[in-house]
């Protein structure tokens, strides 16, 4: 038990990325004094980047959701937890009599615990009966989770993040490391310390770039053919695995097929990285046995996601790249809980464990344990669903600590459909521009209120746990949850979180080892961990991919949905920035994070601006065919000529009132990285 | 003053036990799965007595990473000054040292109140490191591993007793009370001692001598293009300074909690941001990251030097540990001294 009275250091886990890095919460007399590292933790070895030092502030500020809010006549109004849940339950029972339980759509959080992932998507599926449940996953990894299945069975990190050191070749594409996720740029330094080869393909000079023995710059959009080609080299030079492609693939005819059409000459006018750069990395990458591949929004925010996930498998395969330590694909997920989300199945196909709704003995396992008839047809995306409110199929919407107004592509689209929903629920820490538009705002706990368990990118699952009592009139989302479902006329009774596990652990193979009590002091467990004595697993796919055989899917290219043409002339790609997240909800409340950079800040080549009339720190405006914002020019050479970057943290320019919402046809994730603007100086 | 005592181990239990009617007490307990953090000991006999340096460094009790000044209302203002009565046990030497150079700096020409009342209200015990850390390297500095003066107390570990320096009044006032429980000191236990000393000498992994990066910049032959190399592989965490017992920066915030009420908070801050030296209208005087870790280095081994005599850096060897670009103090000087590129 906590004693609140006394200066403690209470371990837990950062609340930012995926990298999922172990810290001291402070807590002196109930209040967060500070952060430190664990010094033996395996992610982050007693380092933390800027945002889990500075991870304490956010906690206990003012600005938190203190009380339940009801919408009354256009303003909100203080209300009593019962008024509230009751008006919720109430409320949600009627729109699901009258429209259906497809009418109602839930969105649940990567930044909530697997135990409270797993109730949302249980109170969605038992409790109103639809599978209308995603996450923002859909906007950052659903190509992965989609793309890898298929190919190897199990979309994850094939590896653990301290065996990155001990690499002899890494090989970067769309992820900014160094920024993106600090520890694991650590150890990637670390890596090149000891003698490793890095290969970095980006379109930006990114820090990680800095140190790559060799960077590729492709054109945004273009990693099909940039990953094509490499293969074309690697066949063409015979340095095919061809034991292990007879032995564990399949389809290797077909895909050899298409990578015959994507010489490195070929390539080169798509891409614009030369034959020889192209050579040199495949022949690298190709000949050392130690490779690890790394990957992040930079392959995935395409309408070609799923296609350029594919392709890295297919490098993988061909090279043998996989299946052991130090050797395969890895996929780095953004949130720190957004693996935990999607093994938790808060995804409209699958329940946790990615096992599929559409499987009749998957649906009956999960029908007999939670007592309910279930639906079988899979639900909306997020990104389908609030299309389907403009079409009036959805009514009302359930949002778990999400901001789909800031992060969504098309903000005013997703206006238009909050403003149209009959009923709106939103469950957050701070009020956030989604949470003005709902009818109810519940207030929910921070990492450091609750307990439960998350999931990092290396599908490590960790214990956080809670170091001082909820802050004013908050409560833990699975508590909120059960309360309505309850009201409902579904109950859900736990009393603790480790509850909840066990009950995941019941359903979900991967997961079946993972309690509570083993992850006390021993930094976690890795899944799959099949029993309840297994240690977790390290590395996946060893001797045998998950679902058996490898596959080759051949990928064409195919190109952006919108290139620049003459009147929108350069092509915007949106990220993140190293001091901030997403949309900015705890960071911007943390004065060393917002000093360091408090305003939106689009990067121009300086010869761009110099064309255009721009001068490094002016006001410009960037207008795409679906909006326009105002920032500030930064003019920097990390971007290549043509290109514009804005990060899409700041809502008083919020770059997703530009970006396209075309969708990749499987995993319907927008491309976010490729849309034409044209730029113009504020007079 | 000095004054010495022979402590039987069996009887710190009980003197500790003692002690924490009165005061707080604070030593080195078992974190997260082998990790050892300073924090309220509840129970005495887990204080971990043999442990490695700990992350953060013990300026966390004088100078905490977020502290509350005074709050503020339309009523007036209220200070939040701490004076909680407070014993650290288990600090280390270099801890010591750099904590005589905290003293002077919140304690010299300006006083920080904030600062002083928490010091006026801790006494630290630190124990002579019989086993330094591979990162350790206060032997080149004279801050470590044993001090002969500027402590509290100082405890040398003899086996089956502790010989007990007292080396100021604050110091004193913990033992005076119970001298039924301490001895005078024989010739032997000071022989003890020395060869304690000199093993741990013996013991130290790194050679440091910070005095040759020194005078390696002041002959300006150390060119920006090495200074670029060691600021392309920062993190910009901070890290380096929050975990460096010596770095005192910290930023005032106010923090609204109604239209007519508030508090005014500082926290921990960095000369390695670049929004450190942020001024109006968009002015970045330390944009280049360049110019931040050189400052930072410029300082701890220039600057501290001409303003107290002692370099800014007691050899900790945290930063070490925290600094995930690996361009921390003890790899920069090595770095200044064969250069570059040799490593
Ligand atoms: S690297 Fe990620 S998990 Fe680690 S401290 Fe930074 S934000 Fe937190
Ligand atoms: S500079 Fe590094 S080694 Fe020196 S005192 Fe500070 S943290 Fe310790
Ligand atoms: S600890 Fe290292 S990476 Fe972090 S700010 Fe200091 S020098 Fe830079």
């Amino acid at each position: 038990m906590v004693n609140y009275h006394k200066m403690d250091k209470i371990p837990t886990i950062c609340p930012y990325c995926g990298c999922g890095c172990g810290l001291y919460l402070h807590v002196e007399e109930g209040n967060i004094i500070g952060v430190s590292p664990i010094r033996h933790h395996p992610v982050n070895r007693g380092a933390l980047c800027v945002k889990g030092w500075n991870s304490f502030e956010f906690i206990q500020h003012p600005e938190r959701l203190k009380y339940p809010l009801i919408k009354e006549n256009g303003v909100f109004k203080k209300s009593s937890w019962d008024e509230a849940i009751r008006l919720v339950a109430g409320r949600l029972t009627d729109i699901k009599k009258s429209y259906g339980p497809d009418s109602i759509g839930v969105m649940s959080s990567a930044k909530c615990t697997n135990e409270e992932n797993y109730l949302i998507m249980k109170f969605a599926r038992a409790a109103i009966g639809t599978n209308n449940i995603d996450h923002c996953a859909r906007l950052c990894h659903s190509s992965t989770v989609g793309g890898l299945a298929v190919a190897f069975g199990s979309g994850a990190m094939t590896n653990s993040i301290s065996e990155i050191a001990d690499a002899k070749v890494l090989f970067v594409i769309g992820s900014n490391t160094t920024e993106q996720h600090p520890m694991i740029g650590m150890h990637m330094l670390d890596a090149v310390d000891k003698g490793a080869t890095l290969i970095v393909a980006d379109p930006r000079r990114t820090q990680i770039s800095e140190f790559a023995h060799i960077h590729l710059r492709q054109k945004s959009g273009t990693d099909v053919v940039l990953l094509n080609s490499m293969m074309n080299v690697i066949i063409n030079e015979g340095l095919v695995d061809i034991p292990f492609i007879k032995r564990r693939t399949e389809n290797f005819d077909a895909f050899e097929r298409v990578i015959r059409e994507y010489p490195p000459d070929v390539a080169e006018k798509i891409t614009g990285v030369s034959p020889h750069d192209i050579k040199k990395a495949a022949r690298v990458y190709a000949t050392e046995k130690r490779a690890m591949l790394f990957y992040s929004m930079g392959i995935t925010q395409h309408i070609t996601g799923v296609d350029n996930v594919r392709s890295c498998a297919n490098l993988c395969m061909l090279t043998a790249h996989i299946g052991q330590p130090m050797t395969g694909l890895n996929p780095l997920r953004g949130q720190n809980n957004v693996q935990g989300a999607c093994d938790m199945g808060a995804l409209p196909d699958v329940y946790s464990g990615y096992q599929k709704v559409i499987e009749p003995s998957a649906r009956k396992k999960f029908e007999q344990a939670w007592g309910r008839k279930l639906p079988s047809k899979p639900g909306l995306t997020l990104t389908e669903m609030f299309d389907a409110v403009l079409t009036e199929r959805i009514k009302a919407m359930y949002i778990v600590g999400e901001n789909p107004l800031i992060s969504d592509p098309d903000s005013s689209h997703i206006r238009e459909a909050l403003e149209k929903l009959d009923f709106l629920v939103v469950q957050d820490i701070f009020m956030s521009d989604t949470a003005e538009f709902a009818d109810v705002v519940l207030p929910a706990v921070t990492f450091a209120e609750k307990e439960g368990t998350f999931t990092n990118t290396e599908r490590r699952v960790q214990k956080i746990n809670r170091a001082i009592r909820p802050m004013y009139g908050s409560m833990p989302d699975w508590r909120i949850i059960s309360e309505i479902s309850k009201k409902m006329g579904y109950n859900m009774e736990y009393r603790a979180t480790h509850e909840i596990m066990e009950e995941i652990a019941l359903l979900t193979p991967s997961y079946r080892g993972i309690l509570h009590h083993r992850l006390d002091g021993n930094f976690g467990l890795q899944w799959p961990c099949l029993d309840p004595d297994h240690p977790g697993t390290p590395f996946l796919h060893r001797k045998k991919f998950a679902k058996g055989l490898g596959t080759f899917i051949p990928a064409d290219y195919i190109p952006p949905k919108e290139s620049p043409d003459k009147k929108f002339p350069f092509l915007l790609t949106t990220g993140r920035i190293y001091f901030h997240y997403h949309t900015g909800t705890m960071c911007r409340r943390t004065s060393t994070l917002e000093r360091e950079y408090p305003e939106c800040c689009a990067e121009i080549n300086p010869e761009d601006a110099n064309t255009a009339g721009i001068k490094h720190n002016s006001m410009i405006k960037v207008s795409s065919r679906r909006g326009t914002i105002t920032v500030r020019a930064y003019l920097t050479d990390r971007v290549s000529k043509g290109t514009i970057f804005i990060p899409f943290h700041f809502r008083e320019a919020s770059v997703n009132l530009l970006t396209n919402p075309a969708l990749d046809p499987l995993a319907k994730i927008p491309e976010y990285k490729v849309c034409a603007v044209r730029i113009e100086p504020v007079l | 003053m000095k004054k010495d005592m022979i402590l039987e181990k069996s009887n710190l239990s009980y003197w500790l036990r003692q002690l924490r009617k009165e005061m707080l007490l604070i030593g080195p307990m078992h974190g997260e799965n082998g990790d050892i953090v300073l924090k309220t000991v509840e129970n005495i006999h887990e204080i971990v007595l043999d442990c490695p340096a700990l992350i953060p460094s013990p300026k966390e009790f004088l100078f905490p990473q977020k502290e509350e000044m005074f709050g503020f209302s339309t009523e007036g203002t209220k200070n939040y000054r701490n004076s909680k009565r407070r014993l650290i046990f288990g600090v280390r030497s270099c801890d010591v040292s750099a904590i005589g150079l905290l003293d002077r700096f919140y304690g010299g020409k300006f006083i920080d109140d904030y600062y002083t009342a928490r010091r006026e209200n801790t006494v630290f015990i630190s124990v002579g490191c019989n086993k330094p850390d591979p990162t350790c390297f206060c032997n080149g500095l004279g801050t470590g591993p044993f001090l002969s003066s500027g402590f509290d107390i100082q405890f040398s570990d003899l086996g089956d007793r502790y010989l007990v320096e007292i080396g100021s009044e604050h110091g004193l006032s913990i033992v005076k009370k119970f001298s039924h429980l301490f001895s005078k000191p024989q010739k032997s236990d000071y022989d003890d001692q020395y060869e304690a000393i000199l093993s741990s000498h013996a013991m130290f992994e790194k050679r440091i001598n910070l005095e040759n990066a020194r005078q390696k910049i002041l002959s300006g032959s150390v060119e920006d293009s090495f200074w670029a190399g060691v600021a392309e592989r920062c993190f910009e965490c901070g890290g380096c300074v929050y975990e460096c017992p010596l770095c005192t920066c910290f930023n005032v915030i106010d923090r609204k909690y109604s239209a007519i009420e508030g508090v005014r908070l500082r926290n921990w801050d960095t000369c390695m941001f670049r929004g450190f030296t942020k001024m109006a209208v968009n002015v970045w005087p330390a944009e280049k990251k360049i110019m931040r870790t050189k400052r930072w280095y410029f300082h701890k081994l220039l600057y501290y030097p001409e303003q107290f005599g002692r370099f800014g850096c007691v050899g900790c060897g945290r930063c070490t540990i925290t600094c995930p670009g690996r361009i921390d103090m003890a790899t920069i000087a090595y770095r200044l001294k064969v250069g570059n590129n040799e490593d």
